[in-house]
């Protein structure tokens, strides 16, 4: 892996070359509430946050996406929208990141999903999380505010200058492009990274213990456990839609007189709609069941098909509920429910 | 202040009575200074109630939400109470409820605590970024002593209080079974943000609008955390017709919100749990609160009063239906 510095000030630069050859998403502020969006200018970025409100899968699973339009006449056209153009997310949280290696697993499969091509087509700059937050527990899910393991380029925020890790190959393509903005990394530099890495580590008080959850969970899956964890749960779509892992979404054809578009939209497991039958079956009645299935999708059935925990410790379910289901909680309590 | 042994004995009491299936109350949430909702089914569990500032839900939500499956042959109906510890605000939304007939009155008791107003924990996490551990809150002269940390901090209570608490009109309950705490001296409403808002041209108000609603992402907290949006199915999950589309653009999002105001015109009761639970902090009660100043000055109504059917229910044969053509 490489070392090397960027200077801070030149960072603008770095994304002003980056612009000519790539759409770029970067965390920009909306009134306060920090979410990713498309840039033109590196002045609209923001990267003096603890994180992201709405995580970085909105740009890979839109939360609107239109797969094909269509209108109607004496014959029927159908227009796909064109492949995406080259994108760079310019600092997101290793988190974040960490997210997307789950999500690879749900949209690579046989079928090709638009998805895979936009990933394929994205380079990930992250940004090490040197403030972590109060419900961060990201080092409980298999990473850490500086891990680098799953972006390209891994910057993180040295006082004057950027540490750059550079990653994977389209990383190494990326920084080449600007080598002039970069110098390599001294001793002092690292020294600098590890202390502030240590700090950040530290900082991070929750911890959930993960070691058996899909085991344990396979014992208690009708215990009267879930009815009370479920009592307090409203059944909003908060925890799903802030969740960097959630991935579930809804297919509708909206119209207007001859023309049309097939979108998807994201879709919450904690919706009664979710499940609900052409019949009016549902086979998910209750919150009990609703909740259950979301804690089961992350912590049992993922880990068994894809052998990763669909959690990365990014505390944004945990922040947002307004009721405090808290996912920690959760699982602690479930490791200690006896049959 | 509500006296922490008095409530729990008052709902251990209640508990116990052979008619009452839970009482819900708060308890100390799982991190920091965060506050849960608490489902006693026994006095044991009642020694976990807590009450303070800090206790910003709206309990009133939970009775209209518990989901009824079926009853098998042979099964009867638990028709036992829900007892529920109701704020000014969470009592209004009860009464409210009574009034259309969501719940019966012989279906919950009501321990009222008189409030003298909650935090909203998004303006308590600027003043205190670090994490609150055992944050203890007093009153002392208008403002809030925070103590967490080992570090004690005396705030004014206006910076610190959720919004829809600082001109409250009923901190104490207007229906209980029992009270608890003094009564609170209420204050006048005087819908200042609302005015500024009406002063704004057609396309500031939009412009003003179209920032929030932009990143409005459709979770429904607000719709879910609402006692008084109970509907059986919500207007905005029927597919046909599809009254808002299930895609999120502002268009949608505009109308998603501005429909559900419309149908809490005369309803809502204020208490500013949706803005509270938006994970994107979309200012909603600026709506609900201009709706509710519209009754009163259109209608003369204000919402869960001693009236006996809610406006929108009402036909009054001289009403001057000046707005008809």
């Amino acid at each position: 892996m490489e070392k090397m510095i960027l200077k801070k000030k030149n960072l603008p630069e770095f994304v002003e070359k980056a612009l000519k050859e790539y759409r770029v998403i970067a965390p920009t502020d909306n009134e306060g509430i920090i979410v990713f969006k498309e840039i033109t200018n590196p002045s609209e970025m923001m990267l003096n946050y603890a994180n992201t409100r709405i995580p970085a899968k909105s740009v890979l699973l839109q939360q609107t996406e239109t797969l094909f339009t269509f209108s109607q006449g004496k014959t029927v056209a159908v227009t796909s929208p064109e492949v995406n153009d080259k994108t760079l997310i310019v600092g997101l949280r290793p988190c974040d990141a960490q997210s997307l290696a789950i999500l690879d697993h749900v949209f690579g499969g046989d079928y090709s999903d638009p998805y895979v091509e936009k990933r394929e087509n994205t380079i990930l700059v992250g940004l090490t999380c040197l403030n972590p937050e109060i419900t961060c527990f990201c080092t409980s899910t298999g990473g850490g505010p500086s891990c680098a393991e799953y972006t390209d380029v891994q910057l993180t925020d040295i006082g004057e200058n950027y540490y750059v890790e550079v990653v994977t190959d389209k990383g190494k393509t990326l920084t080449e492009r600007a080598s002039g903005l970069f110098a390599p990394a001294a001793e002092a530099d690292e020294r600098k990274k590890k202390e502030l890495e240590e700090k950040a580590q530290n900082a991070i008080t929750r911890t959930m213990h993960t070691d058996g959850i899909a085991e344990k969970l396979e014992e208690i899956f009708e215990s009267p456990f879930w009815r009370k964890i479920a009592l307090k749960c409203l059944g909003c779509a908060a925890c799903t839609y802030v969740c960097p892992t959630c991935h579930c979404f809804d297919m509708q054809d909206e119209t207007a007189g001859t023309r049309g578009a097939r979108i998807r939209v994201w879709d919450s497991c904690m919706y009664p709609e979710y499940t609900v039958h052409a019949s009016g079956h549902n086979p998910r009645p209750e919150r009990m069941n609703r909740v259950r299935n979301r804690v089961y999708h992350k912590f049992n059935y993922f880990p068994k098909n894809c052998n990763v925990i669909a959690c990365v410790g990014c505390g944004r379910g945990i922040e947002v509920c307004p009721v405090n289901v808290d996912i920690i909680d959760v699982i602690d309590k479930a490791r200690e429910v006896n049959l | 202040m509500v006296n922490t042994d008095e409530l729990r004995k008052t709902a251990k009491e209640i508990v116990e009575r052979e008619d009452v299936k839970y009482v819900i109350g708060y308890e100390k949430g799982t991190y920091g200074c965060r506050i849960s909702p608490s489902f006693a089914f026994s006095p044991e569990d009642a020694d976990k109630f807590v009450f303070s500032p800090l206790c910003v839900q709206n309990l009133a939500v939970y009775p209209l939400l518990e989901e009824k499956l079926p009853l098998k042959r042979g099964e009867e109906e638990d028709m036992r109470k829900v007892g529920i510890v109701v704020k000014g605000c969470d009592s209004r939304a009860v009464a409210q409820i009574f009034q259309e007939k969501g719940l019966d009155r012989e279906d919950v008791i009501l321990i009222g605590v008189c409030c003298t107003g909650v935090i909203d924990l998004k303006k308590l996490a600027t003043q205190f970024p670090e994490p609150l551990e055992g944050l203890e809150v007093t009153e002392e002269n208008g403002n809030f002593v925070l103590t967490a940390n080992g570090i004690t901090k005396t705030i004014p209570k206006e910076e610190l209080l959720l919004r829809t608490c600082i001109h409250c009109e009923n901190p104490t309950p207007v229906v209980y079974d029992v009270l608890l705490g003094e009564e609170v001296a209420p204050s006048k409403e005087d819908y200042q943000k609302v005015k500024e808002l009406e002063e704004k041209s057609l396309e500031e108000k939009w412009e003003y609008w179209e920032k929030k609603f932009e990143r409005c992402i459709r979770c429904y907290a607000c719709r879910n955390v609402c006692p008084l949006c109970y509907c059986k199915e919500c207007m905005v999950d029927h597919l046909s017709p599809q009254w808002v589309r299930r895609s999120v653009n502002l268009s949608e999002n505009a109308a998603w919100n501005i429909m559900r105001a419309f149908h809490l015109a005369g309803r809502c009761i204020g208490c500013g749990a949706c803005e509270q639970a938006c994970p994107v902090d979309i200012p909603l009660m600026e709506i609900n609160k201009k709706l509710e100043k519209d009754m009163k000055e259109l209608f003369d109504y204000e919402a869960a009063t001693e009236e006996e059917k809610s406006l929108l229910t009402m036909f009054k044969p001289d009403d001057p239906g000046e707005f008809i053509l």
